[in-house]
């Protein structure tokens, strides 16, 4: 500190001074820019409308673009602070190589690509092409998602690939493909606003997706029924609040039809018209009596009739879903019940009314789209010889070259590299050790890789840390492309600021990969920039249900974001939804109603562990902080875990708020979590957030997944609290992430 | 030059407050059925009448305790991440599943009898006479913080990295353009918003409107913000951060500050005293002892400032502020007390006189330094046994000094010492019996770190005042005796006055059940 500043003739008065600016008004003077870049928020699927503010090469603010069609000029905590990101400390700057004394030292990209060729052609040749695992994500533009689809696909040549979509949205995507013949949500935003009843089901929109709330405020009418089994904020915003036992959705939907069904409150046209299997379903949801609902759910059975006799009333009933149904073994099936509900009421696709999974990742709908993961390229089927035959001669190779199977999922990859039968291993934008379950399994898998590639803006993150090779990724901000939201909006994201450091867009990384591998000529003819790669994306979408042929930039760009599908000589841009003529993408053009049965979740609470575990997030954070952790606003905010308990189990532990507790369960022991004592929380039942590295709630939770989607069942894992062995530590001060990794 | 508001429109010859502005969009129509809220949506559409004056509206009904007003705030006014000039609390009640948990997002209250203002020395606050804001002036300001005490929120927080305070100003320069507050324009909820309300009125009708369980009492100054509440909030609603309390910012330079001008005071008092009643050895001796004690003090007390070149501006209020008083007297205190020794020093004539006017400053200075702590914001120094406290300080350092710089009659001195230790033993007790007995949160919180966290550095002034103000006169009875005797006390004095200090629960605003770091002051 200067003596000027220290005898106080020095206040700092041009750091703190304002100014006036024609665009800001009056502000802080260091946040007015020079330039304006217009962008879309590169964190939750809600897909906000921003822009960048640049001065001197620098992005130094944020603003909500107040004529976007999602938010209209509003962004969440983490939208408000996104420029943050972009200086964060923790950004991998240099292309780094483990050496022979263990520790990552910089080298050169050219060297880095090098070796990945060499390591990763090495494992294949000796143990097979499959012996290669991609994990990517869905934080990439959607130019990036196709562009690397075909990458390791055609040109690695491996099928074992996929993204930490499966951690987050793969039940609802097998669920829509069960139930409508194909991915897709059918519903909108706009149907917030105009559905006289909003159901959500294990949704925390308020925390999760704030800015989705003021579709709701915008709805007067509406009627919101939220079931939960956490009082969370949304829940507290509900008019009808079902506080069920964890799992038991689906008992509650199955009692909610066998109501509807019994009261004559179904639309029984639309059943015949667009719709198999209804005498199954009505058959298998006899036995859900509203006195065997109550049983298994915990709701009366007066709360029960409620909620059906208000959605079946209903003219247009939203249903809204996130990682409540999603995170579980029986995911995909929830999903069912759920399009079930919407189909025998015929509120699929109308405005208003439709079954909608409000997606994670700003973009895990285009990797969903456009990946060449969970399916070919335009939500085309493996399976299907003629979607196949179609895909090959688009892109003119040999059908035969096309996987006719998915390969591994996410866990079974992870699994995989146990078994040594996956040896080396390429991830993508994502951070396992704190985002997969059962941390004891996937440090398992790490180690047994013979050779590991972290590709991610971020170093160190604890992945990078174990990493053999860690390349430096460009992130939101400073690259171009397209993101898809939860509502199909294609929207456009541009690059405001330069990567930092030797930090590369993944679509170079990518590009430079497929030179090195010698398919850059075949698979990316000239390709330089995204654009290159949205053309052809374009001609691969078009004609199917997510079809962008008639979108460009341009276009995107002036309407803030346009919703598939778009396809070509379409000139009105519009609210889109799908299935609305009752069409669905089956063979038959008929959806699927398809029995589902209620079971209790895998691990059961006992007298080890007699509390069920439900892991959850909070606004101010992203995932597993990597992004968030490094922004000292939101630290400042939310600095550290907390496991919610019930006053009567902690009196009975003898526990008492902001105690530290260990979180123990078969698999794992979370260590030193402060302790939040509060009714928002049943008695029997705790909740910790997951996003922090230094409290891992996934060195907890189980290896179980749903056996459709792959999805890992976070949620319902059981286990015991006692007071914590080691000192409190005093989350405010900020270790290092190596720190972090060994706790 | 700062105008009122309603000036500077007239002036620039603009409608006040009408023109929403537009940003930096390309002007395309929102797609989506719900309407845009504009950059003047939340805002008062008229001019203000005499007798007026905008205020924040609440709507706790509305609030999803996002926090978005809180980062916008941030970026508004460039902040450290630490200072947070718009917070969200938490309040809860009730029982699974009728849980209600609710929040409390709050600014300044811009209210109508700002404490701020009233006890600021160097009038840095201003109550803007067109728009009821209350500003403050970084220039003006000395750092000081006597503003972070007075308010019953927490509003005024002090940057250690400006020597300054700063606070919630209604983004009073966004208003004159016609755009909203950072706060307003980034709700998500529409649940904070800008009115005009009628002072008189408010006056009359606040209490039914002003107040929220998490939220002190709004008597205190008139908070002027508006609050919608719940309706049916559980009776047994509380804030979230309830049982966290901890100690607060000890401010060293005060501590020593008023210990020793304590010392100082009573060593005068003493020998003037003591000249009274004959005694002149040595006397010149110990007075110049006293007045450098006096100037060690005052030295100490700028450390306390963000900006000590400035500490002579603390003189301006001193019609209103305490806290100037309390300057202006400890400084004729000091000057009085400097003649007098000289005098006492060269033994000349006048000094009995001049001592009475010495001990009279000298007790003005320590009741306007009392004073300066009796604020209705930090309820537990708001008591006699903070003035109680520190004239028996005083009482017992005198004779202390005295007997250790071996002038006057020890046996005299070791009944004045053990009888002002023993009185302040029982302050010090009767106030934590009188914190335990409340049923404030501030008090009872007080009595809780006072019986935990900080048990023991509280027993442990007690203690060392046990030995130094009682053990050590009554049983060594030397010189040596005297002096340990000091020692002893001065160390219980300074580790007691550093409990005083961590040990006040300010009234504040319900905070976030975790919170990084200190809460703000």
């Amino acid at each position: 500190m200067s003596l000027k500043r220290q005898l106080g003739l020095d206040i700092l008065e041009e750091k703190y001074a304002y100014a006036s600016d024609p665009v800001m008004g009056h502000t802080s003077e260091q946040k007015i820019p020079d330039t304006w870049v217009s962008t879309t928020c590169g964190y939750c699927s809600v897909g906000c409308g921003m822009f960048i503010g640049v001065k001197d090469g620098r992005a130094v603010s944020v603003r909500g673009n107040p004529d976007h069609a999602v938010n209209s000029g509003l962004l969440c905590p983490k939208g408000l602070s996104e420029h943050y990101t972009l200086e964060a400390s923790n950004r991998a700057l240099y292309p780094l190589l483990r050496n022979k004394r263990g520790k990552l030292a910089r080298i050169e990209w050219d060297e880095a690509l090098s070796v990945m060729v060499e390591k990763f052609r090495g494992a294949q040749e000796k143990y097979g092409k499959d012996a290669l695992g991609v994990l990517s994500t869905g934080q990439l533009v959607t130019e990036e998602f196709y562009a690397l689809g075909k990458l390791v696909q055609l040109g690695l040549g491996t099928k074992n690939y996929d993204g930490n979509t499966t951690l987050c949205m793969a039940s609802a995507v097998s669920g829509y493909k069960r139930s409508f013949g194909s991915d897709g949500p059918p519903g909108a935003y706009e149907d917030l606003s105009q559905a006289d009843v909003i159901f959500l089901i294990g949704a925390n929109i308020a925390d999760n997706h704030p800015i989705l709330c003021q579709y709701l405020d915008a709805n007067p009418r509406r009627t919101l029924i939220v079931a939960d089994p956490r009082v969370t904020k949304t829940a507290m915003m509900a008019d009808l609040y079902l506080p069920l036992k964890p799992r038991s959705d689906i008992a509650l939907l199955n009692g909610m039809i066998h109501l509807l069904i019994e009261n004559g409150l179904i639309d029984r046209k639309y059943v015949a018209a667009h719709t198999t299997g209804f005498d199954q379903l009505e058959e298998s949801v006899r036995k859900y009596t509203p006195d065997h609902v109550s049983q298994l759910t915990g709701l009366t059975p007066e709360q029960i009739y409620k909620a059906a006799l208000i959605y079946g009333k209903a003219k247009a009933p939203f249903i809204g879903w996130t990682m409540g149904v999603n995170h579980s073994t029986k995911g995909t099936e929830t999903v069912n019940v759920i399009n079930n509900l919407a189909l025998i009421t015929g509120n699929v696709g109308r405005p208003g009314a439709s079954p909608f999974s409000i997606t994670g990742q700003c973009n895990a709908m285009g990797t969903r789209e456009a990946g060449f993961a969970s399916s070919l390229p335009g939500y085309r089927k493996f399976e299907s010889a003629s979607d196949r035959e179609e895909l090959a001669a688009l892109w003119g190779i040999a059908a035969e070259r096309l996987p006719a199977s998915r390969g591994w999922a996410y866990p079974d990859i992870i699994e995989g590299a146990v078994a040594k039968k996956i040896r080396a291993l390429w991830v993508i934008a994502t951070n396992p050790i704190v985002s997969f379950p059962n941390l004891g399994v996937l440090q398992h898998s790490l180690d047994s890789l013979d050779f590991l590639v972290v590709q991610d803006g971020f170093h160190p993150t604890p992945t990078t840390e174990v990493a053999d090779l860690v390349l430096p990724a460009a992130i939101w901000g400073e690259k171009e492309g397209t993101y898809t939201n939860s509502e199909r909006r294609v929207s456009k994201v541009n690059r405001a600021v330069k990567p930092p450091g030797e930090a590369r867009t993944d679509l170079d990384i990518f590009l430079g990969l497929a030179k090195k591998l010698g398919c850059y000529g075949e698979l990316f003819p000239g390709w330089t920039q995204p654009k290159d790669a949205f053309e052809e994306w374009k001609r691969i979408s078009a004609g199917r249900l997510c079809d962008y042929s008639g979108l460009t930039y341009e276009l995107i760009e002036r309407h803030g974001g346009i919703q598939w599908p778009y396809p070509t000589g379409a000139t009105e841009v519009k609210t889109t939804r799908l299935y609305s003529d009752g069409r669905f993408s089956t063979e038959d053009g008929k959806a699927r109603l398809l029995p589902v049965e209620w079971e209790p979740f895998p691990e059961q609470p006992n007298a080890d562990f007699p509390f069920v575990l439900n892991t959850g997030r909070t606004i101010e954070h992203w995932h597993t902080r990597t992004k968030t952790g490094n922004v000292p606003i939101l630290e400042r905010l939310s600095p550290n875990a907390w496991l919610e308990m019930n006053p009567r189990d902690a009196q009975s532990l003898g526990l008492k708020p902001h105690d530290h507790i260990d979180v123990i369960s078969a698999r794992g022991r979370v260590k030193s979590v402060e302790l939040r004592v509060t009714e928002i929380i049943a008695p029997g039942q705790v909740f910790m957030p997951f996003h922090y590295a230094e409290a891992n709630a996934n060195q907890v939770t189980q290896s179980a997944f749903d056996p459709i989607s792959r999805e890992p069942n976070y949620k319902q894992c059981a286990v015991r609290i006692e007071r914590a062995q080691i000192a409190p530590q005093y989350w405010g001060v900020r270790g290092s992430p190596r720190a972090r990794v060994q706790a | 030059m700062l105008l009122p508001l309603l000036e500077r429109a007239k002036e620039k010859n603009a409608h006040f407050l009408v023109t929403p502005k537009t940003g930096a969009s390309s002007g395309g129509v929102p797609q989506c059925g719900i309407s845009f809220a504009p950059d003047a949506a939340g805002i008062p559409q008229r001019a203000l009448l005499p007798g007026e004056q905008y205020r924040f509206h609440f709507d706790m009904t509305k609030c999803i305790g996002c926090k978005c007003c809180v980062v916008a705030c941030n970026e508004q006014n460039g902040n450290p991440a630490d200072i947070n000039w718009r917070r969200v609390g938490e309040i809860e009640g009730g029982w699974y599943p009728n849980t209600y948990r609710s929040y409390l997002s709050m600014g300044c209250n811009h209210c109508m009898e700002p404490t701020c203002l009233e006890g600021c020395p160097v009038d840095a606050y201003s109550k803007d006479p067109v728009t009821g804001i209350v500003l403050h002036s970084a220039e003006a300001c000395i750092g000081c913080q006597y503003c972070t005490w007075n308010c019953s929120y927490g509003v005024p927080q002090y940057n250690p990295e400006r020597g300054v305070v700063g606070k919630c100003d209604m983004c009073h320069d966004r208003l004159d353009e016609g755009r909203a507050p950072a706060c307003v324009s980034a709700c998500p909820e529409t649940a904070i918003r800008i009115e005009i309300v009628n002072i008189a009125e408010w006056k009359r009708e606040y209490a039914a409107h002003a107040n929220a369980p998490g939220l002190p009492s709004a008597d205190d100054s008139i908070s002027s913000t508006r609050i919608t509440l719940p309706n049916n909030l559980p009776p047994d609603t509380r804030k979230a951060d309830f049982f966290r309390v901890r100690p607060e910012d000890p401010h060293w330079p005060l501590v020593a500050m008023t210990v020793l001008t304590q010392l100082s005071v009573g060593a005068f008092v003493t020998i003037w005293l003591l000249q009274l009643f004959g005694k002149t050895t040595r006397l010149g001796v110990a007075a110049m002892v006293s007045i450098i004690v006096a100037g060690l003090a005052l030295s100490a007390s700028t450390l306390h400032l963000g900006r000590p070149i400035y500490a002579y501006r603390a003189l301006k209020m001193w019609k209103r502020s305490w806290l100037s008083r309390e300057v202006l007297l400890f400084g004729c205190f000091s000057g009085v007390a400097l003649l007098y020794a000289a005098l006492l020093w060269f033994k000349l004539p006048g000094s009995l006189a001049i001592g009475a006017l010495t001990s009279l400053l000298g007790a003005a200075g320590v009741t306007a330094s009392a004073c300066i702590y009796l604020v209705p914001a930090r309820p537990a120094w708001n008591s006699k046994h903070t003035v109680a406290g520190f004239f028996l300080t005083a009482m017992l350092l005198g004779p202390l000094l005295a007997a250790s710089l071996g002038i006057g009659d020890r046996r005299w001195l070791s009944i004045a010492i053990v009888a002002a230790t023993a009185g302040h033993l029982l302050n010090e007790a009767g106030k934590f019996f009188w914190l335990t007995a409340s049923d404030s949160f501030e008090l009872q919180a007080s009595a809780r770190l006072l019986s935990t966290t900080l048990a023991s550095s509280f027993l442990g002034s007690g203690a060392l005042l046990c030995l130094g103000g009682i053990i050590l006169p009554l049983f060594v009875p030397t010189w040596a005796g005297a002096s340990a005797s000091l020692l002893t006390v001065l160390a219980g004095e300074v580790l007691g006055r550093y409990v005083f200090f961590v040990s006040v629960v300010p009234k504040n605003m319900a905070a976030s059940y975790l919170s990084a770091g200190k809460a703000a002051a």
